[in-house]
C-alpha cells in the first residue's frame, strides 16, 4: 500500500481510462461548442442528471457486489417515489418524513425480492424481472386510483430547493455559490461516501463482497449469506427509491414513468467503472465516472442536435467495446505478455476502490 | 432421473392444460359466450401467435443456459426494416416477407458471435445489442406509423382464417412443432441441450459449446423474425412500439411452461400452453375492462409463484431422495447441481 504502488495501480484501472476519456471529451466539447460551459442551462442540468443516475448506478452496484442483478431497479424507483408522493399529496407529510417513507418502501420491496431469492435459490435475474413486471402493473394502477391526473404534484417546503435549487440559493455573509452546481449533488455525494464506507470500512460490507466472490466460501467462514443477500437487495431498493425521489424533485412531480430509463444506465455505470458482474468487486468512484461519461456523451449529442436513438446505439457500442477491451486485457494478462503482469496488474478479487 | 424429469414436465403440462380449460370455460361464462363467437375466437388466436413465437425464441436461448434480452428489439427492427423497405423503396411484399426472417437470423447470429468471441456474459451482450437495435428501430421509423396498406397481400394472409381460426396461429403452432422435433430428433438439438445441461460434460463429449451458443442465438433471432413477420401481417401498421412489450411474455412462457432456467431442458408444449394462459389473462383483462397494467401485475406474480413452487418441489424431491439414500446400505456422496 505504498504511494507509488497505489498510483500505478490506479493508472491500470478502468477508472483512470474513464477520467482521461471524460477530460478529453469535455475539452473537445468545449472547444467545438463553447456553449457547453453555460452554467445554468447546460452544466447544472448535466450535474443534476449525473447525481440522480449515480444513485441509480449505486443501486445496481449494491446487488452486483454479491453477484446478483436487479432488473427491477427502475420499478423500485417508481414504487419508492410513489410512496413519497402519496405521503406528500394525501397525508401532507413534510419533506424529510416523506422521503424517509419512500426509502423505507424501497428497502422493503428490495428486501422482499432478496428474501424470495435467498429463500428459493432462484436466479436473481428472474425474480427481479418478475418483480419489475409486478410493480410495472401495480404502480400505474395505484397512481390512477389515488390521483386525478396520474401524478402527485403536492410540493412540501424545500422540495423545489432540493430538486431545482443551486448553490446560488445558498448565501452566506453576502456571498452566494455558483449557479452551475445544483444542490442535489450534496445528498448524492453523502450517499456515495456512505456506500464507499460500507464496502471499505465495515464488516458487513466485506461480508457482502465475500458473498459475491464465493457464496460457498462465505458460508463456510460463518457469514449468514442469506441475510447478506436480503440486505444487498434491500439497500439496492432503498437507493433506487432515492434515485426515483430525486428525479421527481428535479422534474417537479411524481409520475408512474419515473424510472423508465434506469435499467440500462444502472448497468452501464458500474460495468464501465470496473465493477464485476460476477460479484466480489465494486467501485463507487468507477460507477460515478461511468455514469458521468455516458451523460457527458448524451449532453454533447444533445448540443449537436443528434437524436436520442443515436445515443442508444452509442451506449450499446460503448458497453460492448469497454467489456471486450477488458476481456482482451484479461486474456493478455493471463498469457503473461504484459511485462508488469506479475505484481501490480493482477487485481485482488475482493478489494474495493472507493 | 430421465423418467422423473419427463414426469415432472408432464405434470406441469397437465396443470397448464387444466388451467387453460378452466380459464376458458370461466371466461366463456363471464363473457356470456362472446369468447366463443367467431370474432372472439379469431381475436383470441390472432394475438396468441406472437406470444408463442417469442416464448419459443426465449426458450431456445434458455436451453443452452443463455438468455436473450433483445427479443423485442430484434423483432422491432426486423418489422420496421421490412415495413420501410416495402413502403418507401417499393420492395414487393413477397420479398419483404423474407426481410424480417433474414434480419432476425442475422441479429441472433451477431448476438451469438459476440458472446462467443468476447466471452462477455450473454445478459450484457444482449442488453447492449438491445439498445443498439432499439436505436436502429427508432432511426428507421421514427415517430411515424407505416400503414399496412403498403403490403396488402401480407395483410390478407394475416386476416385469413381456416375454420374460423387465423392462419398465423397455425403458422405459430407449426413453428412450435418444428422446434419440438428439432430438439428431440436432430443432433444439433441434442447438442444444444447437452451444452445447456453441463457445458463441461458436453465439451468432454466432443460437443462445441461455442457452436451451441451461436446456433441457439441464431435460432432465437430467427424466431423473433418470424414473430416480426406475424406482427407485420396482423397489425394495422408498424411503428416504434412493435416489440416493446415482448420481453416479459417471452420469459413468462418458458418459465411457467416448466423450462429450467439453468439450461438443459426444453418444454415446447409447456411454453405454448403458458403463452395461452397469458393470453387468457389478457382476454380477461379486456373483458372486465381493467387497466392493461393489471396483466403485467398478474403475470409477474404468476412467474414469481411458479419459480417459488418449482423450487419447493425440487427441495422436496431432493429430500425424498436423501431419505432413500440414508435408508440404503451405504451413503452415496450426493451429486450436486453444477450450477
Amino acid at each position: 500500500m505504498n504511494e507509488p504502488g497505489l498510483l500505478r495501480r490506479f493508472v491500470a484501472t478502468p477508472r483512470f481510462v474513464l477520467v482521461v476519456i471524460i477530460v478529453l471529451l469535455v475539452a473537445v466539447l468545449v472547444a467545438v461548442k463553447p456553449s457547453f460551459l453555460n452554467g445554468t442551462f447546460v452544466i447544472a442540468p448535466l450535474l443534476t442528471s449525473i447525481a440522480v443516475f449515480t444513485v441509480v448506478g449505486l443501486a445496481q452496484m449494491m446487488v452486483l457486489s454479491i453477484g446478483h442483478m436487479n432488473i427491477a431497479v427502475g420499478q423500485m424507483a417508481a414504487f419508492g417515489a410513489m410512496v413519497s408522493g402519496i405521503t406528500f399529496d394525501l397525508a401532507g407529510w413534510p419533506l424529510v418524513a416523506g422521503i424517509a417513507a419512500g426509502l423505507v418502501a424501497g428497502a422493503a420491496i428490495g428486501a422482499l425480492t432478496g428474501w424470495i431469492i435467498a429463500r428459493t435459490g432462484v436466479n436473481s435475474f428472474i425474480v427481479t424481472l418478475a418483480m419489475s413486471f409486478a410493480l410495472l402493473g401495480l404502480v400505474p394502477t395505484i397512481y390512477s386510483s389515488l390521483s386525478a391526473g396520474s401524478a402527485f404534484t403536492t410540493k412540501p417546503a424545500g422540495f423545489d430547493l432540493l430538486g431545482r435549487g443551486s448553490f446560488a440559493d445558498v448565501c452566506l455573509v453576502g456571498w452566494c455559490g455558483p449557479a452551475a452546481i445544483p444542490l442535489i449533488v450534496v445528498p448524492v455525494a453523502l450517499v456515495m461516501v456512505l456506500v464507499a464506507v460500507l464496502f471499505t470500512k465495515t464488516r458487513v460490507g466485506r461480508e457482502l463482497l465475500l458473498t459475491g466472490a464465493s457464496v460457498k466460501a462465505a458460508e463456510l467462514s460463518g457469514i449468514p449469506t442469506g441475510r447478506r443477500i436480503v440486505l444487498a437487495h434491500a439497500l439496492s431498493g432503498a437507493l433506487a427509491a432515492l434515485a426515483g425521489i430525486l428525479l421527481a424533485t428535479s422534474i417537479g412531480s411524481f409520475t408512474p414513468s419515473i424510472g423508465d430509463e434506469f435499467m440500462l444506465q444502472s448497468f452501464v455505470g458500474p460495468i464501465l467503472g470496473g465493477t464485476l458482474l460476477a460479484g466480489g468487486y465494486v467501485s463507487v468512484v468507477g460507477t460515478f465516472l461511468g455514469i458521468t461519461l455516458t451523460l457527458v456523451i448524451r449532453k454533447g449529442l444533445e448540443l449537436f442536435g443528434v437524436g436520442i436513438e443515436t445515443l442508444n446505439v452509442l451506449l450499446g457500442v460503448i458497453l460492448l467495446v469497454a467489456l471486450s477491451a477488458d476481456r482482451v486485457r484479461e486474456v493478455r494478462l493471463r498469457r503473461g505478455r504484459t511485462p508488469d503482469a506479475s505484481g501490480a496488474a493482477t487485481p485482488e478479487r475482493e478489494e474495493v476502490a472507493a | 432421473m430421465n423418467r422423473s424429469v419427463s414426469a415432472l414436465l408432464r405434470s406441469q403440462s397437465a396443470t397448464l392444460i387444466a388451467i387453460v380449460v378452466v380459464g376458458t370455460v370461466l371466461l366463456g361464462i363471464a363473457s356470456q359466450g362472446d369468447l366463443f363467437s367467431p370474432v372472439g375466437l379469431r381475436t383470441f388466436f390472432q394475438f396468441l401467435a406472437v406470444p408463442i413465437l417469442i416464448g419459443l425464441a426465449q426458450m431456445i436461448t434458455v436451453a443452452v443456459g443463455q438468455l436473450n434480452l433483445a427479443v423485442g428489439a430484434i423483432g422491432g427492427v426486423a418489422a420496421a426494416l421490412s415495413a420501410v423497405l416495402m413502403a418507401d423503396v417499393g420492395v414487393p411484399p413477397l420479398l419483404g416477407a423474407l426481410v424480417p426472417l433474414v434480419v432476425g437470423a442475422l441479429a441472433g447470429l451477431g448476438n451469438g458471435l459476440l458472446v462467443m468471441l468476447t466471452r462477455i456474459n450473454g445478459f450484457i451482450v444482449t442488453l447492449a445489442t438491445m439498445t443498439i437495435l432499439l436505436g436502429a428501430q427508432y432511426a428507421l421509423v421514427g415517430t411515424r406509423t407505416v400503414s399496412a396498406s403498403n403490403w396488402e397481400p401480407l395483410a390478407a394472409v394475416g386476416k385469413a382464417t381456416v375454420a374460423g381460426i387465423p392462419v398465423i396461429f397455425f403458422a405459430a403452432v407449426a413453428v412450435a412443432v418444428v422446434v419440438a422435433l428439432a430438439f428431440r430428433f436432430t443432433l444439433t438439438g441434442r447438442q444444444l441441450l447437452a451444452s445447456g445441461d453441463n457445458p463441461e460434460a458436453a465439451r468432454l463429449a466432443g460437443i462445441s459449446n461455442d457452436r451451441s451458443v451461436v446456433v441457439a442465438h441464431t435460432a432465437s433471432g430467427l424466431l423473433c423474425g418470424v414473430a416480426a413477420l406475424v406482427s407485420l401481417a396482423s397489425l394495422p401498421g408498424v411503428n416504434q412500439s412493435v416489440g416493446g412489450d415482448w420481453l416479459l411474455p417471452s420469459f413468462a412462457a418458458p418459465i411457467i411452461g416448466g423450462v429450467a432456467l439453468t439450461g438443459g431442458t426444453v418444454a415446447v408444449l409447456g411454453t405454448v400452453l403458458a403463452a395461452t394462459v397469458v393470453r387468457l389473462v389478457d382476454t380477461a383483462r379486456a373483458e372486465f375492462q381493467l387497466a392493461p397494467a393489471w396483466v403485467n401485475f398478474v403475470i409477474g406474480a404468476v412467474v414469481l409463484g411458479t419459480v417459488a413452487l418449482d423450487r419447493v418441489r425440487q427441495v422436496r424431491a431432493e429430500r425424498r431422495r436423501g431419505a432413500l439414500r440414508a435408508a440404503g446400505p451405504q451413503n452415496v456422496t450426493p451429486v450436486e447441481a453444477t450450477r
